[in-house]
């Protein structure tokens, strides 16, 4: 029974080692504006746009010595976005999906960011050409607006810069490569890689919302 | 709201898009699809319109895609006489669908195909002379066409390349032609290892064969036709020389389809079908075509149709350079015997 309680005393402080060592300073709520965004998408050679909104979830600020002695300050962002997405692939299919996604961003001092961002969506292709039914009779009709829907994931990440950490501009440039996945896809999957190049617009106040920040000192 | 706004005109833009448009040329380049039954199929035209003749490309695998027989030869050899239909079957290529795998069967791909034509005379006209032609699984699935009902007078001749018709007699073939070629080049000390593998294979599997028999007996085909200098090799980097990005293919769409078909439960299905018993009653011209080194669909099955089908109007002819791919490996010998057959019964 000493065993025990020995051993349980040891594994929690060696638990709580690392937890004390990522001290929380402080946490508030504020209020941050969202952002908007806008990208040219492009698979390949095949060209494509994206809007977007970035809904403001939480923030850390986090300010790290490094081994030099030097302070290191970036910020991790979380947002919760919503996408409205368009490619065109000739005579293949024009494929229009919105998504809504989780947004992972780190964003250095400097203004350099890494994000990473997975999504899920809807889609809807309109096939590249004119698309007709036979019937048994072989009587021929235009089928309009003739495409699929699919359910969607998707994944990517990139990096970029925010200029409103440098030049105080409010706005930040990316540059991101996801992969994305169409199913059902001919009772199979469809998959398809998107380089994304695009700007976020960071309005001072634009559906602003309250969330939970925290400042932390490594 | 202003973000939505330009969305919504791409969308109705997008669907009035989708209007009827189909050009009389001599150097046309159109798709459009075919939507049957959970499955939307494109089909390019390519070539001369303008002629009234069209060829029409039925694809091997099942899975594979018409993309592969759009070569610049063919382009500046068949296209500028006459129209090239390029069609990819349900689930292959550049075809699209949700989950349509329940209607992947030869059935509802032969409605395809009879359905494909229609669809060529209503753009075209009436007066469209159509040719098809099947290559490999094409083949079988040519010959269902062509046994059904009145479906050969929709056609003005059939071609039939590298193609099979009766798959148990195609693994019979395929069995007799990898033990003999095998034997005489152990004999000659050519790839002595790779064939004895093969023979010993096939000297332990002599008939009767499973669907995995089946599967392993094409695979050795599919290797022996490159053990031959003279045989023009058909690999990644063939594919790569056609440029697919330039061409616009949808790649993935192409491979997972080819996967997703080339493991469809149907293949069970097919590997008893044969059509020999119900040749007699085509009627209509037909070109056999074959390469002396097809393993895969040996020169017997060409000639087991030559022999059946009720016609005299009928040829058979060999490539002496050619395996399994006539149309990509003796394309001059292709082009010209596919022209002159055309030509003559246009």
């Amino acid at each position: 029974m000493r065993f025990l309680k020995l051993y349980l005393i040891l594994v929690i402080s060696s638990c709580s080692i690392p937890c004390f060592s990522q001290s929380i300073d402080s946490v508030w709520v504020e209020k941050k504006s969202s952002n908007l965004s806008v990208s040219y998408i492009s698979s390949l050679i095949y060209p494509g746009a994206k809007l977007g909104i970035e809904l403001p979830v939480n923030a850390i600020y986090i300010s790290k010595i490094g081994k030099s002695g030097k302070t290191k300050d970036f910020t991790k962002d979380r947002f919760v976005t919503a996408n409205l997405s368009w490619y065109h692939h000739p005579a293949f299919n024009d494929n229009v999906y919105l998504s809504v996604g989780w947004t992972m961003r780190r964003t250095k001092s400097n203004g350099f960011l890494t994000e990473f961002s997975p999504e899920v969506g809807l889609s809807r292709t309109f096939l590249g050409g004119t698309t007709y039914q036979v019937d048994d009779n072989g009587n021929v009709s235009i089928k309009k607006c003739a495409g699929y829907y699919y359910a969607l994931v998707s994944v990517g990440g990139g990096i970029g810069y925010d200029f409103s950490k440098t030049k105080r501009q409010p706005f930040s440039i990316f540059s991101k490569f996801n992969v994305f996945m169409l199913f059902p896809y001919n009772s199979t999957i469809y998959l398809r890689p998107v380089l994304e190049v695009g700007l976020i617009y960071k309005p001072v106040n634009f559906l602003s919302l309250k969330v939970k920040s925290k400042s932390r000192k490594k | 709201m202003k973000q939505i706004i330009p969305f919504v005109i791409l969308f109705f833009v997008l669907t009035s898009c989708q209007k009827e448009k189909m050009t009389i040329g001599t150097n046309v380049s159109e798709t459009f699809y075919l939507d049957n039954n959970e499955a939307s199929m494109r089909l390019l035209v390519e070539g001369n319109t303008a002629s009234k003749t069209f060829l029409l490309f039925v694809h091997g695998g099942p899975g594979s895609s018409s993309y592969f027989y759009n070569t610049d030869y063919i382009s500046q050899n068949i296209e500028n006489k006459y129209a090239v239909v390029y069609w990819d079957q349900r689930n292959a290529g550049g075809s699209q669908g949700n989950s349509n795998g329940d209607h992947l069967n030869l059935p509802q791909m032969t409605e395809d195909l009879k359905k494909v034509i229609q669809l060529i005379k209503y753009r075209y006209g009436q007066d469209s002379g159509i040719f098809i032609l099947g290559h490999s699984f094409g083949g079988l699935l040519t010959a269902s066409f062509m046994t059904k009902d009145d479906n050969q007078s929709m056609v003005k001749g059939w071609i039939f390349a590298d193609g099979s018709h009766n798959y148990p007699l195609n693994d019979t073939l395929t069995r007799q032609m990898l033990l003999t070629v095998g034997q005489q080049q152990i004999v000659l000390n050519k790839n002595v290892s790779n064939w004895k593998t093969i023979v010993d294979y096939c000297k332990k599997h002599t008939g009767s064969f499973t669907f995995e028999e089946s599967v392993q007996l094409t695979s050795y085909a599919e290797d022996a036709e490159t053990y031959f200098e003279e045989v023009k090799e058909i690999d990644l980097a063939t594919l790569i020389d056609y440029d697919p990005v330039q061409y616009g293919w949808p790649v993935t769409s192409i491979l997972f389809n080819l996967n997703y078909s080339t493991n469809a439960s149907f293949n069970r299905d097919l590997a008893k079908t044969e059509f020999s018993t119900k040749l007699g009653v085509v009627t209509t011209p037909t070109l056999l075509l074959y390469g002396k080194y097809d393993f895969i669909c040996p020169g017997g099955l060409e000639e087991d149709v030559f022999n059946r089908i009720n016609t005299t109007d009928k040829k058979i002819v060999i490539s002496p350079i050619s395996g399994h791919n006539i149309m990509l490996q003796d394309e001059s010998f292709f082009c010209k015997e596919v022209n002159a057959f055309i030509e003559s019964h246009k």
